[in-house]
């Protein structure tokens, strides 16, 4: 069955897509003649400079450390929670219930309500980015440490591996390639809830700066920016989709689909 | 070696109240050194004794003496060779047979020379750097006898260890398991519902009835060792055990 | 209902835990308020106008939001699933676009469609329209061949394969996906009300911050979670009602 475009390589294909959307970009700003709806002639070299001249690295590392901290904790917190929540009935039983009252609450608007006990600075943002990724890395190190072939801690069990070290060197790897899915969607919502929250409370980083540019009528720099943070999500997704396949070589392969749980 | 006395084994039933016997009273004892086969229908619970010895799943009721004292858990005198293979995935074959020397905190220069001295036992030199994932069924199972080989239990427990694999591979592997096992005289409980294989590789064949398993018959193999294929295959003796034991199977659970 | 409390005890307990702190002093209750607190300012809210009309605003960009995304996604999907050209033109389109936090696009409909509810509705739409459609695709992609062919062979045209046979077969999974594209879109509807407060939920949130209200903070939050809660738990019960044939 010859398919149409069959012998594109598979990686050209994002590639013309983003051209592709971005052509539709100039052709739509053409026809509307709009202030509100800059071509992308003159969107693209604002963004060159932005990022060229260092004026948004200020408000982009500061956007970044944040993520970092945040998601840094949440991993170093939220993956032994969830390994063990996934091999104790008594814990996961603890847990659970306050994954799924937490789920629905939109994170970066507990801002807010944070910043009356913690103030307005870094502290609160970080305080919610560890909420916020924490979910998904608890639910996957579960949801891997629960189907662990029981023959495999056996095994280990018959070589006199204790309870801990079994957590440590059978568990933890055997649930290595669910732990990194968990990790993909946690960043990517890790990104959200950091620009999010620097829209809500407008002190630095990405959202403050995408906002200031709206405030100030400057309409091209806001497409700009808007640029720059969808290109900094697709980037860390695809750094950490590489970094799970490589993390991960020795798994079999996965059946099964993965659903895109972001927003 | 092994003493068993009553051993017993019940399940809850998941939906629905009431239980279901899995094992019945099972008595029976293992010397040091000997070769036991255990052979029986699907679902006698054959599997479920060989894991109540290995301290993997806990008795009802009943007593189990391993060297004289009671198994309450796993360790390393009991090692276990399962049929699914069971080998980490994340590391290579050198790396699996070392993780069991490492749990016995052996020495890091000994360790190496144990485990590539069982790499090259079980014909796996070169190798060593694998992945399971790229390895042969019948590659991920020597790796899976050499791993538990490694910690020098006093018995192995295997679980139909070749059943996952085909024909040939089978007949080969049973031959070195046979090979190792008459240079280590170690004590084995070999799980299988392949009667031909038990006659092959054990001194003593015990066949289990239907659920609520029990021991049904408890046979010597009378037959010369170390056991040659071609000559066995031709041999009567060897002909009968099959045939009786066979027989055995196919008739309905007894008392 | 003692087997729901049962498992979820830790709540309870929370709960609580957090009523006494706030009822002992150790809570002030302009930092955090008493859960008995926020109750009492809900069931009052819920008679007070003003905040009627703020629901409603946000009720109904949510689910106008949800619509749209729904059946436009779970259409594409299926369609995509089952023409040859679909699957070429969506999966990089999904690669792309997917990992993109697609708040960041806000502003530019702020721009472009004004303060009011069409630009929210419009972020609810892209947020909520991925899980829909990548589930119904997947879904429908994983519905056995050999259905099709038998519908095929016996004369079923290309639509009526998609909608009576496709469907149908993909529609736990399509489920799911909803189940997703719901809380997304709660937590997307009063996001944009908060970062762009005109009314709404968020709207009225961020009033209450202003002025120190503390009680009133929760409301609107406990209220937009306990929607995207009870819709999430009312989608779970269909599919697995469903899946029971």
């Amino acid at each position: 069955m010859a398919r149409f475009g069959e012998n594109l390589p598979k990686a050209l294909a994002p590639i013309a897509v983003t051209a592709g959307l971005l052509a539709l970009w100039q052709g739509a700003a053409l026809v509307a003649r709009s202030s509100y709806l800059p071509p992308m002639t003159e969107i693209l070299p604002i963004t060159v400079s932005l990022v060229g001249s260092g004026e948004i690295f200020p408000d982009l590392l500061s956007s970044l450390a944040r993520l970092a901290a945040g998601f840094g904790i949440g991993l170093v917190a939220g993956i032994p929670i969830g390994l063990i929540s996934g091999r104790n009935r008594a814990v996961e039983e603890f847990i659970m219930p306050l994954l799924g009252a937490f789920y629905p609450v939109p994170k970066a608007a507990l801002m807010p309500i944070v910043m009356l006990w913690f103030g307005a600075g870094d502290l609160s943002k970080v305080l919610i980015i560890i909420l916020t990724v924490s979910l998904p890395l608890i639910y996957h190190a579960q949801q891997g440490a629960r189907a662990v072939d029981e023959k495999l801690i056996w095994s280990a069990q018959a070589m006199g591996c204790s309870s801990l070290r079994r957590l440590l060197i059978v568990i933890l790897p055997a649930s290595l390639p669910e732990i990194l899915i968990g990790a993909r969607v946690a960043i990517v919502i890790g990104v959200i809830v950091t620009i999010t929250s620097e829209m809500i409370v407008r002190q630095s980083g990405l959202g403050n700066y995408l906002f200031t540019a709206l405030d100030m009528g400057q309409y091209a720099m806001t497409y700009a920016v808007i640029l720059i943070i969808a290109v900094l999500g697709f980037l860390l997704d695809w750094l950490f989709e590489i970094m799970r396949r490589r993390l991960t070589l020795w798994a079999p392969d996965r059946q099964g689909i993965e659903i895109a749980v972001t927003s | 070696m092994i003493i068993l006395e009553g051993v017993t084994k019940t399940y809850q039933r998941a939906q629905g109240g009431g239980e279901v016997q899995a094992l019945g009273r099972i008595s029976t004892s293992i010397k040091g050194g000997e070769f036991v086969a255990l052979v029986g229908p699907s679902g006698c619970g054959k599997s479920t004794l060989l894991y109540i010895v290995g301290g993997f799943v806990p008795k009802s009721s009943g007593r189990i003496l391993v060297n004289d004292a009671p198994v309450t858990g796993p360790g390393p005198d009991r090692g276990p060779v399962f049929q699914e293979f069971a080998l980490f995935p994340w590391r290579t074959v050198l790396g699996n047979i070392l993780f069991g020397l490492r749990e016995q905190k052996v020495p890091k220069p000994e360790a190496q020379s144990r485990a590539q001295r069982l790499i090259e036992m079980v014909h796996l030199k070169g190798f060593e750097h694998l992945y399971p994932k790229e390895l042969s069924g019948g590659m991920k199972q020597r790796v899976a006898i050499a791993r538990t080989l490694a910690y020098d239990p006093a018995i192995l427990l295997m679980d139909e260890p070749f059943g996952a694999l085909d024909a040939q591979t089978r007949t080969m592997l049973q031959d070195e398991l046979l090979a190792i096992w008459e240079r280590d005289t170690k004590t084995v409980l070999f799980v299988t519902h392949a009667v031909d294989e038990a006659v092959y590789l054990a001194d003593r064949v015990l066949v289990m009835t239907a659920a609520p398993g029990r021991i049904k018959a408890d046979l010597a193999i009378n037959l010369p060792r170390p056991r040659r294929r071609d000559e066995l295959l031709r041999d009567a003796n060897y002909q009968n055990y099959v045939i009786e034991i066979g027989h055995m199977l196919d008739r309905p659970a007894a008392a | 209902m003692i087997a729901v409390l049962r498992r979820s005890y830790s709540i309870v307990l929370l709960l609580i835990a957090w009523e006494a702190a706030a009822r002992l002093g150790y809570a002030p209750p302009g930092l955090l308020p008493a859960p008995s607190a926020v109750l009492v300012a809900t069931f009052e809210d819920a008679t007070n106008a003003h905040f009627l009309a703020d629901f409603s605003v946000t009720m109904f960009r949510l689910f106008l939001g949800l619509a749209i995304a729904i059946s436009l996604g779970v259409t594409f999907g299926v369609i995509a699933a089952q023409s040859r050209l679909g699957p070429l033109l969506l999966e990089p389109l999904v690669r792309v676009l997917s990992p993109l936090p697609k708040i960041v696009f806000f502003p530019a409909f702020l721009l472009l469609f004004g303060f009011g509810s069409f630009s929210r509705v419009v972020l609810v739409v892209i947020d909520a329209i991925f899980p829909a459609l990548l589930a119904a695709y997947y879904g429908a992609r994983a519905v056995d061949e050999k259905l099709i062919w038998s519908a095929r062979a016996a004369g079923m045209s290309q639509t009526a394969c998609i909608f009576r046979i496709a469907l149908p077969a993909a529609l736990p999974t399509i489920l799911t996906g909803i189940r997703i594209a719901i809380v997304i879109a709660c937590v997307v509807v009063f996001l944009s009300e908060m970062v762009a407060p005109e009314d709404g939920l968020g709207n009225v949130m961020i009033r209450a911050a202003r002025s120190f209200e503390t009680v009133q903070m929760f409301v609107p939050l406990v209220v937009i979670s306990l929607v995207g809660f009870l819709l999430d738990q009312a989608v779970m019960r269909v599919r697995n009602a469903i899946v029971h044939w």
